[in-house]
């Protein structure tokens, strides 16, 4: 766009990600003029989430080595002689081992264009690379209907060239009648033409193609990282606080699995939910129900647990009055914690904060963003905009302009070679370059997103968002956790689960996750398999990558980074988000300490300009351009309008 | 929020390139007021306006891009929940409209399939300086499927009828909605709002 940027602001935010995003709605919040940029052309970094095009080629750019060439460095001519440089890495590596299966048919998908795509329109953008399923500018045969959504009301407009179709409409007249091989691929489904489209695993989960992800591929929403919001965690705190939450909307995790003896079973932890369990015994209930009360108020009877406070949380568990399995639901599901690492008292503290944040907003304790995680950041940014902050997408930073005397960043150059001074620099770890980082020791993150047919714990309740721990096989190996999403959540579509395994790497990715995809899931293709095989959930698409977890970092491990730039690090590998909104709030305390942490707005609500019955034309719009706004703008005066009214504040 | 006396809640977004008057559709509408006085918007993120409709409340929530377009990164989350959009451009300006692709192609990605879309061309007080004819707009309009008005927020040309002829048809369509009673995709606003949720705790 012809619009030029400020060149002076007060703080400078490089990367979207969450902690950079609460820190820039921080800022702006506390009148400071932002400027909030990222390389990329998404919001959130590592904690982004993509449409299945976006993802894939987001898994093609981070599988191509290419090393970007060393352009022109005409900026070095901004450079005064007092000043030095420190430049800034030009291309993002914090993933690796990137692994992508399709298995399903992938051919059939050849010809498949993502539903909605505008065809009809001449290409702008074309750099665009979160569009990649575009490119495939086949013969392609679905589009005419590119407006008519695919889940369109009227089946008529679903012409047969959508395989989705069949599988939503349920409408009999549907036919496919057309060439191309997806369609012969999903004449399986076809048949079915019960009464209830969606909600009928009972019945056997339908066969999605790969073709059908393709097709529906903005119903995606899939995020790198994978995480949970603790009930009372400090997001969900700042998020009430800072009345971010109006720009989000959230579901509750419904159940709380475990993995025991090659099954998956619900774990009780509500009141209710141990009463009513079917699988506890009298006796267990009542010895679960005994141990968890106790550990609400733990604090409160030392001698319960005082002598055991030098050894491990499991063998804690042991001396209890608890069977086995209810030990495995308390130690794995409930505490989440290591057996071998995890002492008593963190177990039993990991424990109350669980049982805290059940019954705020539901059954369990973990909440789930709509359309995924990487709304969140998102969230933060409109905030920090709304407050004047300045947003700039696919805008890459060059270096940081250092003064050699105070030792204080005064400025960026960017992309533009335009020179941007601020006060303070608040930079994403992946955006320093290798020589910044030559001393710092990072952990990696080993991920697997899967697309699957059906729950790993099928119910008549349908629609579960799940958690499931899976404790390691060898001792000493971290546990895998797995947070299963349904559609209703957004982030996929109908017919299919999107489940994020997530673990502290031991190795790369894939070796780290495959046995417990192995272990729950049948990723045996068209074969006949064993009946067990058939039980568990068909993995229609997986993708495993590791990805850098640069929290924990200290500020000192970075070389030569001056006083004024502040680090924020990537995504780490625990299941809330409380040490992102730790590390924002301390930034943003150390930058301004006489200021308040992002306290609420004024709510918009406050002031309602009412007026009384305005009739307009009942007929609603007509597309005609010559549309003259006749009897519409009358205002019958009855009475005094534009009353000024107060509304209290719903919080 | 149960306690608030109104029939309908709609959240209507507006969209389109920077400078062609959002902001000043939304000040006309819900205050009466033109030029909205720069920086008025800061800390401003949604304007209400409740109308009344053949007897029924209506509250329009009407959402402005907070700058965000002025190069191009509105962030997805924008779009989420939306029922109406209005995508404007300036007819003064042929840049305005030749983006209004690339706009739709956002909407696309991100809006709800049953968010209503209306095509607005505004600043026709600036008619001498008119770059895009009402027939161009009118043709692209009816290809994609949109509503189209061109509106003036200086005079106050249509600018209620634009928003009003819009509650309307949201009225209309969520009546519609409710008697097909239609569940095969979520609609948006039904996921939950945290401040909103129900407590029981465990104890």
């Amino acid at each position: 766009m012809a619009d030029n940027l400020p060149s002076e602001f007060d703080v400078v935010v490089i990367g979207t990600g969450l902690p950079e995003s609460i820190i820039a709605a921080a800022c702006a919040r506390s009148g400071q003029r932002v400027l909030h940029v990222d390389s990329k052309n998404y919001y959130g970094g590592n904690w982004a989430s993509f449409s299945f095009s976006g993802l894939l080629s987001w898994i093609k750019e981070n599988q191509q080595n290419t090393d970007i060439s060393d352009e022109c460095e005409d900026w070095r001519k901004l450079i005064l002689e007092n000043e030095e440089v420190i430049s800034l890495s030009k291309k993002d590596k914090t993933i690796q081992h990137v692994e992508d299966f399709c298995f399903g048919d992938q051919d059939s998908a050849e010809n498949v264009e993502e539903a909605g795509a505008l065809l009809k329109l001449p290409a702008f953008g074309a750099s665009d690379a979160d569009r990649v399923a575009q490119e495939s500018e086949k013969e392609c045969t679905l589009v005419e209907n590119t407006l008519a959504e695919v889940e369109s009301q009227e089946p008529e407009k679903a012409t047969g060239t959508e395989p989705a179709s069949t599988v939503e409409g349920n409408d009999p007249e549907i036919t496919s009648e057309s060439e191309s091989s997806h369609d012969a691929a999903l004449g399986e489904s076809t048949p079915e033409t019960g009464s209830a489209p969606s909600e009928s695993s009972a019945q056997g989960p339908k066969k999605i193609t790969y073709a059908q992800i393709v097709r529906e591929g903005r119903r995606f929403n899939i995020d790198l990282v994978s995480k949970l919001l603790y009930s009372r965690g400090l997001l969900i705190d700042l998020l009430i606080k800072s009345n971010v939450s109006r720009y989000a909307e959230f579901k509750n995790a419904t159940r709380i699995l475990a993995f025991q003896e090659g099954k998956v079973e619900q774990v009780p932890c509500s009141r209710a939910d141990v009463f009513n369990s079917r699988q506890l015994t009298m006796v267990e209930k009542r010895m679960l129900m005994k141990f968890l009360t106790f550990c609400l108020d733990y604090e409160q009877h030392p001698e319960e647990y005082q002598d055991y406070e030098n050894s491990t949380f499991a063998q804690f568990l042991r001396t209890r009055k608890l069977t086995p399995s209810l030990q495995h639901f308390i130690l794995h599901s409930i505490a989440m914690v290591s057996e071998t690492d995890c002492s008593t008292l963190e177990g039993l503290q990991a424990t109350k904060k669980f049982l805290q944040c059940l019954g705020r907003y539901g059954n369990t304790p973990f909440l789930f963003p709509l359309y995924g995680q990487g709304e969140i950041p998102q969230c933060f940014c409109r905030l920090c905009a709304v407050f004047g902050g300045i947003y700039c997408l696919r805008h890459s930073v060059q270096c940081l302009v250092v003064d050699k005397e105070s030792e204080r960043c005064k400025a960026i150059v960017d992309h533009f070679g335009q020179r941007i001074s601020a006060n303070y620099f608040i930079v994403e770890d992946s955006y320093l370059s290798e020589n910044t980082c030559t001393n710092v020791c990072y952990r990696q993150i080993s991920r697997a997103v899967l697309i699957t047919d059906q729950s790993v714990l099928n119910t008549d309740a349908e629609q579960q968002v799940s958690i499931l721990t899976v404790p390691p096989e060898d001792v000493g190996k971290p546990a895998v956790c797995i947070i299963e999403l349904c559609s209703s959540t957004m982030t996929c579509m109908k017919e299919t689960y999107l489940v994020h395994l997530t673990c502290p790497s031991t190795k790369t990715a894939r070796e780290d996750l495959e046995p417990v995809v192995q272990k729950l899931f049948n990723l045996n293709e068209e074969k006949e398999t064993e009946n067990e095989e058939l039980e568990k959930p068909r993995v229609l698409w997986a993708v495993y990558f590791n990805m850098r977890d640069s929290s924990g970092v200290e500020k000192k491990s970075y070389d030569g980074l001056p006083s004024n730039v502040y680090v924020c690090s990537g995504p780490d590998s625990a299941l809330g988000n409380d040490c992102a909104v730790k590390q924002a709030e301390t930034i943003f305390h150390e930058m301004f300490p006489a200021e308040e942490f992002c306290p609420p707005p004024p709510n918009p609500e406050d002031i309602i300009y009412d007026e009384d019955e305005i009739a307009p034309e009942e007929s609603g719009f007509s597309n005609s351009p010559e549309t003259k706004p006749e009897s519409s703008t009358e205002e019958s005066s009855s009475g005094d309008s534009t009353a000024v009214k107060k509304e209290d504040n719903e919080e | 929020m149960s306690m608030e006396d109104y029939d309908f809640l709609f959240k209507i977004v507006l969209i389109g390139n920077a400078g062609v008057g959002k902001t000043c559709l939304v000040r006309r509408f819900t205050q009466g007021l033109f030029p909205p006085g720069q920086g008025a918007t800061i800390g401003v993120d949604f304007m209400i306006k409740t109308v009344e409709i053949n007897g029924e409340k209506v509250k329009l929530q009407i959402w402005d891009t907070a700058g965000q377009e002025r190069f191009r990164s509105i962030t997805q989350s924008y779009y989420r929940s939306a029922n109406a959009l209005i995508l404007t451009y300036d007819i003064t300006c042929e840049e305005s409209f030749r983006c209004l692709p690339e706009w739709l192609r956002e909407i696309e990605q991100y809006a709800s399939n049953k968010v209503i879309t209306v095509l607005v061309g505004n600043k026709i007080d600036l008619a001498d300086k008119r770059e895009v004819s009402q027939q161009r707009a009118a043709e692209f309009s009816e290809a994609q499927d949109m509503y189209y008005l061109e509106t003036s927020a200086k005079e106050s040309d249509n600018v209620e009828k634009l928003f009003l002829d819009l509650a309307c048809r949201l009225i209309s369509e969520a009546r519609q909605n409710t008697l097909e009673n239609n569940v095969s995709s979520p609609l948006p606003g039904e996921g939950k709002s945290i401040s909103y949720l129900t407590c029981c705790n465990f104890n």
